[in-house]
């Protein structure tokens, strides 16, 4: 595999956490729910994902728990600032808390201890005939199953969101709640629905991770890609063909520091702050100011 | 969005000013007690889930209970770990409490806290001169960088941006720097990544009186969360800086710079954290090393938050929560619950602080929401 090759694999594998957590995002903040649990949905779903082919012995059964746990932590994220109104920004820190020492907690009980779960048989690479033939990008087509389904998410994502009725009342729901509201719809069941999805997501791109990217999970493996992955949301400006974009480009970052350079030396602390940097020079409106939906952040209460 | 000011969406006021704000300070003097409700609410949800918890793990859950407690408070030297870990916790717990007076939501409490810790072993490191001397010039230069840096997403406001993105966005911009700063231009000659110590006579000493690890930042703590209440209740600036927190209509309609108070309010939070990471490592530490120490920032949110984003409160919320971490210890040891069980308590009472909903349901009638007077109210777009 030439120098070209191996980038562009590994820029991939680096990407599709981040682009699965980012769409994620995409659906509970467009749903005017803000989720920075991103990380902690991954987390939980990556030792879920590994505890459930463990014990099971089938690797698409992990799977399984995997987006059942990531949706269990969408929900809690949901009752808490849906229902309860709590802030969103908190009840998201709380996730992120909650699985860091819910995963430290479940490693004792169902491992006997912490840091590395036993190995599990990881989700195989899939070429696909003639794609996979083609030469540099055709490693693009020779990858585990989980990255052809975020291939057709992303798509799929865009069309859901900008095209189908229900696209378009989660959007209105993140933008104006009272219109959708007075239209006679439910803006709590909307927003249930997206950060319902968004814990799903979040939980494919934690299950990548522990259950193709590796084979085990380790504590704390997730190592802040869930916040890499709002930025990508907040960089591709809340569209998901935009955070898949750049998810590539923050994945190819990251291709980079583990590569070890393109040629020339960038410390690799630089390059990991490429993403946030990025993203306040996208805040700060070079080249068309990034914009959240309007809704964002605030409780929902029916006068 | 074209206006550079729309982040601070006028409220509408009603009749005069002065009368306005007044009242507004009134009414939260009086939600005070009430206020108290949701910590209560929060922390007997937490119990007893971590009851549940204990209980899975095949632990009596009164011998877990009494173990964290004895572990936290037992002891002079449980009490001692239980404030160095509260240390840190106070200022982080500052950072995230003033910046909320002004309207401003500061998550940025770890990059503040990583980027005040490496200035403060820059100084250590490098000056010459007595080291008490060295000592407090490192202090004050780990509260300055901290100030730069809270300063940073005060500006990005003003351009439109807000504080809880960029914040998030600089505590990994901030961590990195550090750790970039330990591992070049300041690497030390150890085997562990990072810097070296800072001589003896640098390093803050130790409370001793059987304290164990806990140092003098404890007591610099202390004066901290005083210097905070005087500067946030106790002259003009802070008196502008509340009013804008509350009702930045009322405040810009009384002259008061809505802009100018909310970058004042970050900055100081951003220097307090700074103060919070120079203690760290000139005191804790007395270095920087690669990976340092994790989560005090997002930790101290919830300390603010326990305390009702007061002074005296951010001091107790900071030692409950170091007595926890101290108490999950002796838990592990002398009963074999995880110490994870802290963090998902934590978690547990983070979950539920802001629940507005669930307390008015258990009150029967409205509650204050903890974001009513902030702009967090209006949404990450306003």
């Amino acid at each position: 595999m030439d120098e070209l090759t191996a980038l562009l694999a590994s820029t991939i594998r680096n990407a599709t956490p981040l682009a699965f957590a980012a769409l994620g995002g995409l659906f509970s903040e467009r749903s005017g729910v803000i989720n920075i649990g991103l990380e902690g949905m991954m987390l939980i779903s990556a030792f879920a994902g590994v505890a459930g082919a463990h014990f099971s012995g089938s690797t698409i059964v992990g799977l399984l728990v995997a987006l059942l746990v990531g949706l269990l932590f969408g929900l809690v994220h949901a009752v808490a600032s849906i229902t309860f109104e709590a802030d969103q920004i908190i009840s998201g820190i709380a996730i992120n808390l909650l699985a860091l020492g819910g995963t430290g907690l479940l490693m004792v009980i169902f491992f006997g201890s912490g840091g590395t779960s036993p190995r599990i048989e990881p989700f195989g690479r899939l070429p696909i005939p003639v794609l996979s033939d083609i030469p540099v990008i055709g490693v693009a087509f020779d990858q585990s199953g989980l990255v052809y389904l975020l291939y057709a998410l992303v798509p799929l994502s865009w069309y859901v969101l900008f095209r189908s009725r229900f696209g378009l009342r989660l959007r209105a729901v993140g933008e104006v709640p009272e219109a959708v509201d007075t239209a006679g719809i439910s803006v709590f069941r909307l927003r249930y629905i997206g950060v319902g999805l968004s814990g799903m997501l979040a939980g494919l791109g934690g299950a990548f991770l522990s259950m193709s990217l590796l084979s085990a999970f380790t504590e704390g493996m997730t190592g802040g890609r869930g916040f890499i992955a709002l930025a990508a949301l907040i960089f591709g400006r809340w569209n998901p063909v935009g955070a898949f974009g750049a998810a590539l480009l923050f994945g190819f970052a990251q291709a980079i520091v583990f590569r070890g350079g393109i040629g020339f030396t960038i410390p690799r602390e630089f390059i990991e702050m490429f993403p946030y940097v990025l993203v306040i020079v996208a805040l700060v409106g070079f080249g068309g100011r990034a914009v959240p939906p309007a809704a964002s952040g605030r409780p929902y209460r029916k006068e | 969005m074209s206006d550079d000011r729309s982040s601070y969406d006028p409220d509408p006021v009603e009749g005069g000013a002065d009368a306005d704000i007044g009242r507004i300070l009134r009414q939260q003097a009086a939600s005070a007690g009430q206020a108290l409700i949701f910590p209560a609410v929060a922390l007997t949800i937490a119990l007893l889930v971590g009851a549940v918890v204990i209980l899975a793990t095949g632990n009596n859950v009164f011998e877990a209970y009494a173990a964290l407690l004895r572990g936290g408070f037992g002891s002079r030297a449980a009490f001692g770990r239980t404030i160095a870990n509260a240390t840190p916790l106070i200022f982080t717990g500052l950072a995230v409490a003033i910046p909320f007076r002004g309207g401003l939501f500061n998550i940025g409490g770890e990059g503040q806290l990583f980027v005040g810790a490496i200035a403060g072993v820059w100084v250590g490191l490098t000056m010459p001169g007595p080291g008490a001397l060295v000592t407090v010039v490192g202090i004050v230069v780990a509260g300055l960088a901290g100030f730069a840096w809270g300063a940073i997403p005060g500006l990005l406001k003003i351009r439109g941006a807000h504080e809880v993105i960029t914040t998030i966005m600089l505590n990994f911009i901030g961590i990195n720097l550090a750790f970039w700063l330990a591992k070049n231009p300041l690497a030390g000659t150890g085997a562990v990544p990072g810097t070296d110590f800072v001589p003896d006579n640098v390093r803050i000493a130790r409370l001793g009186g059987g304290l164990g690890g806990a140092h003098w930042g404890f007591a610099l703590g202390l004066l901290a969360a005083v210097i905070a209440y005087i500067l946030i209740w106790r002259t003009t600036k802070g008196y502008e800086i509340r009013t804008v927190g509350l009702s930045p209509g009322a405040a810009r309609y009384a002259g008061m710079s809505v802009a100018a108070n909310g970058f004042l309010a970050i900055a100081l939070g951003g220097m307090f954290a700074g103060f919070g990471g120079g203690l760290e490592s000139l005191g804790t530490f007395g270095k920087v090393s690669v990976p340092f120490i994790s989560n005090l920032g997002f930790n101290g949110i919830g300390v603010a938050l326990l305390g009702r984003n007061h002074p005296a409160g951010v001091v107790l919320g900071a030692i409950f929560f170091g007595g926890l971490a101290a108490g999950a210890q002796e838990m592990q040891f002398s009963t074999g619950v995880p110490l994870d069980l802290a963090d998902v308590l934590l978690a547990i009472v983070l979950l539920f602080v802001t629940a507005t909903k669930l307390v008015e349901f258990l009150l029967g009638r409205r509650a204050r929401s903890l974001a009513v007077g902030t702009r967090l109210e209006k949404g990450l777009a306003g």
